[in-house]
């Protein structure tokens, strides 16, 4: 039991990771990525092919895949954000992450396929006993969780922080003022990528085995649940948020003693569905979700 | 070659109709709806449910499904579009999202993952100038132009026809002009549900019928719509089509499994250098 506590903490981590990448690129910048599973998979399949096939070391290879992911979620900003509004930038977004699910299942030469990658190697695997790995393991996703946080704080506190807000309030505004929106978009869009590269990776670190499979739309669902449960722009509302709905549906996994007759596609099938009831539930009756985004105040004494 | 072409054109016009329910959604409510892909998927198992299991032939379950695909879609409109139309595009996207997780999932939850089709009489396939075509393919392009027609005749020459452009193109000069902009939308949704159905049920009929039927085809129908110019009628169909023919085209040089690239491809580059679209206006910021 403690073990699986344990295992689900680690699980929460990453997936909140994800939440504050998704929560930085649509809360806070305004620019929502329907391609997010792609780019999660990208990040996963980067920092394990860079360890399996470039012989990289863990922490080169969670760089790199930051690195990878970021590029690629800069290039599409920049392709699309040039030229149209919100719509159409939508809509790439999910074709390209359809896209890269596409890759990772058919480049065989690359990513064996559907049968996918196994033996990803971990930080300090062989340091490290295997019956204490998991603690070790946790504490490494929880160090990374806070750090991403604190890096999110700052800088959304920060002018470049104030900037984004005001890009996302009224981009013609922010445009008449002399800044380059264009510029201050793709560069949301590549730190949010980055972040999705290193949860990615975190992914591949904790399972151990990529493939295919775990990048379904069960991923894009629940980050975006979290996000709109945590409150749009608000860090510590999306880990609240990752955090519930990982529990809700690590927990959906006992509904299976109490309903026999489900089998796990239906069960797949009734969380998904109540995932969406809950996404379009919060949007109309609480669309400011559970957590306040930051606001500078003035503090009178 | 003229028999790739051929093909093409036929999954080109599959998606004739989803394009152009697609491009009214679009006009009329101003977001791209993802749910039309999970919208299909429960129509083609609504004409499975009439057609395989109580046995009626295809046509009449295919128009029991469409009219029944519309006036859910009023209802699920009411439901959840309708509290969020105020609140902005991307708002409305996040809900489409969600509507599609819940849409595609119910299918999934009735009929398993395991693909089915429907209960068709196999006819020999025959050929014209060298081409090979089935009984399924001729279906497909009778029931596409039937459908087009009837909607070109319902656009241009039909008061609701009339008043569907007229809130695509200018939602408060309609209202001041004394269209009552809830009906208009609940028609709209009537037509592209029955649309979306009639869409389904033939890609049901082109491959087969499985949870994601219908958001495979999502990139290529909205890229359809783009390439068109979204909101313009005449612009999806000449969209569907070149999408169809390029992207079956292109399995001669690529791998067949990316064909979803060339319509992404070919966003891309509508994006680049026409952003309106081939039949669209030019889009004015205000």
């Amino acid at each position: 039991m403690i073990s699986f506590l344990i295992l689900m903490s680690i699980v929460i981590c990453f997936s909140a990771i994800l939440a504050l990448a998704l929560n930085f690129q649509w809360g806070l910048g305004g620019m929502v990525n329907f391609g997010l599973t792609g780019f999660y998979a990208l990040g996963a399949y980067a920092a394990a092919l860079l360890m399996l096939k470039g012989g990289a070391n863990t922490f080169v290879a969670t760089v790199g895949a930051m690195a990878i992911v970021a590029a690629a979620c800069g290039l599409v900003a920049f392709v699309t954000l040039r030229v149209s509004e919100e719509d159409y930038f939508a809509i790439v977004t999910l074709g390209v992450g359809e896209m890269l699910r596409l890759m990772a299942l058919n480049e065989d030469w690359l990513t064996k396929g559907a049968l996918g990658l196994t033996g990803v190697p971990r930080p300090f695997g062989d340091a490290i006993a295997p019956q204490y790995y998991q603690y070790f393991l946790l504490a490494l996703a929880v160090a990374l969780l806070l750090a991403t946080l604190w890096f999110l704080d700052r800088l959304a506190r920060s002018p470049f922080g104030r900037l984004v807000r005001a890009v996302r309030e009224d981009d013609v505004v922010a445009a008449t003022l002399g800044k380059n929106v264009l510029w201050v978009r793709v560069r949301v869009f590549a730190i949010g990528g980055g972040i999705i590269g290193l949860a990615g990776s975190l992914h591949g670190f904790y399972y151990q085995y990529i493939d295919p499979t775990q990048f379904t739309n069960i991923v894009i669902a629940y980050a975006f649940m979290a996000v709109i449960a945590g409150g749009r722009g608000a860090h510590r509302g999306a880990i609240f948020g990752a955090a519930a709905v990982m529990l809700l549906l690590e927990g959906s996994r006992f509904a299976k003693d109490v309903i026999p007759a489900l089998d796990s596609d239906q069960l797949a099938a009734i969380r998904l569905i109540i995932i969406g009831v809950g996404l379009i539930a919060l949007l109309i009756y609480r669309p400011q979700g559970f957590f306040r985004e930051y606001r500078l105040r003035a503090n009178f004494k | 070659m003229l028999q790739t072409a051929f093909n093409g054109m036929v999954t080109g016009v599959i998606m004739t109709l989803p394009a152009l329910a697609v491009t009214l959604l679009f006009g009329v409510l101003k977001f791209p709806n993802f749910a039309v892909g999970a919208m299909m998927t429960v129509a083609a198992y609504l004409a499975f449910a009439l057609n395989a299991q109580l046995g009626w032939p295809l046509a009449p379950a295919t128009a029991v499904a469409a009219g029944a695909m519309g006036v859910l879609c009023i209802g699920i409109d009411q439901v959840t579009f309708k509290p969020l139309r105020e609140r902005g595009a991307i708002t409305l996207m996040v809900a489409s999202l969600g509507l599609g997780f819940i849409l595609e999932n119910l299918a999934r939850f009735a009929y398993g993952n395991s693909a089915r089709s429907f209960d068709l009489e196999l006819a020999r396939p025959f050929r014209l100038v060298g081409v090979r075509m089935n009984q399924e393919q001729m279906i497909t392009i009778a029931v596409s132009a039937a459908a087009m027609l009837a909607m070109w005749v319902l656009l241009t020459r039909m008061p609701m026809g009339r008043a569907m452009r007229a809130v695509a193109d200018n939602p408060s000069l309609a209202q001041v002009r004394g269209i009552e902009t809830p009906r208009v939308i609940r028609w709209t949704w009537f037509i592209a549900g029955a649309l979306l159905a009639v869409g389904g049920v033939l890609i049901g009929m082109d491959r087969a019928l499985e949870p994601p039927m219908g958001s495979n085809y999502l990139i290529s129908v909205f890229a359809a719509a783009i390439l068109g110019g979204l909101g313009s009628p005449l612009g999806a169909f000449a969209g569907a089509l070149v999408i169809g023919v390029v992207s079956e085209l292109s399995t001669l040089v690529i791998a067949p499994n990316y064909r979803i690239g060339v319509p992404l491809v070919a966003i891309a580059v509508i994006l680049v250098f026409r952003p309106q679209g081939l039949f669209g206006q030019p889009y004015i910021r205000k």
